[in-house]
């Protein structure tokens, strides 16, 4: 009997905790979200409905620029670092050997390195020594620095249940091994490199802290939303917040749809599933 | 012969990139750190005269010792937190485990000056919380508006996801037969917990404190947002010298300063991790 008392409430507490931190989580996000929507929007209860702070959003030249900036950055970071983590991971897994351990030491290092010496140090780097000036390239290149750590561990956990007996399969039969890569590797890692892809887009999009100090006067949309920021919160920003988190959510939730359809798995691994 | 040779380029690349693009740029900081700025310019002239700033300016030993007590009770409670949180996902979550933790990461993948928007709509004088006292005829809470707390909340709030995806994928990569065992020679849950679960997942706990420890020692936003007149950490303060005040090389001095700490809280959890028993089988499978 005390025994079943105990296990229910450390059932109940571990429950609790899980909805509180939810509600945690996404309060502030969904407080925004109906302030975006809402004429009221300082404190939006009941709502009253309005798209105006959209419609003035969109037609912010300010913000379309800001906006096409961020994309090019995040295309940029987010190929460059998928292409570099999978290279590396492939790399790191097909051929260990004595320097595996220092290799992966300097891949995972950027991660413990935080966002902000990764800006003031490339900009240290790109202004003073090399004495360029702040422009989209270089800010791509510090992005896709950070952005790689993360790549390789998405990659990683895909591709280290990767049955490379395939591989070998393909090469007995005579394919090369370019042949193997595209015909055999490549269609059984993409998920891994897509989610990769995904992530790091999203990531270097609404970098503040590296892009800032490698862009110069060019803005992106979260530089823009920090000077508004600064000068008090103005509805446009919760309609730009609100905007952002909706299209991060549906990404999501298209790539639940894909592994609840079984197309692709994540790196899920159901023989692992048991209940404790 | 022809394997090495791929294997020294798909590994050679991706190092050289980041040789170039991420220790040179620290490197050129340390340089950097030994010289002067003059009224916007920089004097290359070897001293030492920033670090005894540095060291003998009382706000910026303030700055530093109040930076790292921040850190330490944000990662601390965010552990704490996200014990629980993964536990739960993972006892209860079923075929959607991932689904929650996808949950999770949302806000994450949002960008920290949207989430630190989101954050005053919560905390600020005319935020959520107050907003609803205020209606509710009440008195707003002070330490929420523009104090220490204020930003400790609003660093919990920005890495907490990030600690919780780790301990979560920790917790998924354990096997629970373990705790099965342990049960069955009598353990109580209790003592199952402590001698296996915490145990085995000690690596993932501690990984999870460092990539929330180090974001929060530097953290530029949330304390000057949230923060208060008393809230200066070190991370905005140096985040200054590049920008209002121009004293590059007295900034470069600082981010070497982060940058060693950083490093030494690394080596100190990194001594603590004995990787076979987290059950790491090594590197490749070959």
């Amino acid at each position: 009997m005390r025994r079943t008392l105990i296990r229910f409430i450390a059932k109940y507490s571990l429950l609790l905790t899980l909805a509180i931190s939810y509600l945690f989580l996404y309060l502030p996000i969904v407080h925004i979200g109906l302030a975006a929507f809402s004429k009221n929007f300082n404190f939006p209860y009941p709502p009253r409905w309005t798209l105006d702070t959209f419609g003035r959003l969109f037609a912010n030249s300010l913000y379309q620029n800001a906006f096409g900036n961020s994309l090019v950055l995040g295309i940029g970071a987010a190929t460059l670092s998928t292409l570099l983590a999978a290279a590396a991971t492939l790399g790191l897994i097909r051929n260990p050997g004595r320097r595996t351990r220092l290799y992966l030491a300097l891949f995972v290092a950027p991660l413990f390195v935080a966002e902000v010496l990764i800006g003031i140090s490339s900009l240290i780097f790109n202004g003073l020594f090399l004495e360029i000036q702040g422009n989209l390239v270089s800010a791509v290149l510090a992005n896709a620095v950070h952005c790689f750590s993360y790549a390789l561990l998405i990659i990683a956990t895909q591709l280290y249940r990767y049955d490379w007996r395939l591989d070998d399969a393909a090469m007995v039969f005579g394919a090369s091994p370019m042949r193997t890569f595209f015909e055999v590797t490549l269609p059984l890692i993409w998920p891994g490199l897509l989610g990769a892809f995904i992530v790091t887009f999203i990531m270097a999009f609404n970098n503040l802290e590296i892009s800032f100090y490698l862009l110069g006067a060019t803005p992106t949309l979260p530089s823009v939303a920090w000077g508004a920021l600064r000068y008090g919160v103005k509805p446009e920003l919760y309609a730009l917040a609100t905007a952002v988190n909706l299209v991060v959510v549906l990404g999501l939730m298209v790539m639940f749809v894909l592994m609840l359809t079984g197309k692709v798995t994540f790196g899920h691994r159901p023989e692992r599933e048991r209940a404790v | 012969m022809r394997g090495r040779l791929a294997g020294s380029i798909l590994l050679g690349v991706p190092a050289l990139f980041l040789a170039a693009l991420f220790v040179l740029p620290l490197l050129s900081m340390v340089v950097l750190s030994f010289w002067r700025t003059e009224n916007y310019h920089i004097i290359q002239d070897w001293n030492l005269g920033n670090y005894w700033t540095l060291a003998t300016g009382g706000a910026y030993v303030t700055f530093l010792i109040r930076s790292l007590v921040m850190a330490l009770i944000v990662s601390a409670v965010s552990i704490l937190i996200a014990w629980p949180v993964s536990y739960a996902i993972i006892l209860y979550g079923g075929r959607y485990r991932l689904l929650f933790t996808l949950a999770f990461a949302v806000p994450f993948l949002t960008g920290e000056v949207l989430r630190v928007i989101a954050l005053q709509g919560l905390l600020g004088p005319l935020g959520l919380i107050n907003g609803v006292l205020m209606a509710m005829g009440a008195a707003p809470l002070r330490f929420i508006m523009y104090t220490n707390v204020a930003s400790a909340i609003g660093l919990v709030y920005l890495y907490l996801p990030i600690v919780v995806t780790v301990i979560y994928l920790s917790l998924l990569n354990f096997d629970p037969r373990l705790i099965d065992a342990a049960k069955i020679f009598g353990a109580s849950p209790l003592r199952a917990f402590i001698e296996v679960t915490w145990p085995l997942n000690l690596f993932g706990t501690l990984i999870g404190f460092a990539l929330c420890f180090i974001p929060c020692l530097s953290a530029t936003l949330a304390p000057r947002f949230l923060g208060g007149p008393n809230g200066t950490l070190y991370g905005m303060a140096m985040a200054q010298q590049f920008g209002e005040s121009g004293t590059w090389a007295l900034g470069a001095a600082m981010g070497v300063v982060l940058f060693i700490v950083s490093v030494a809280v690394i080596v100190a959890i990194g001594t603590r991790i004995d990787l076979r028993r987290t059950g790491f089988t090594g590197l490749g499978r070959s």
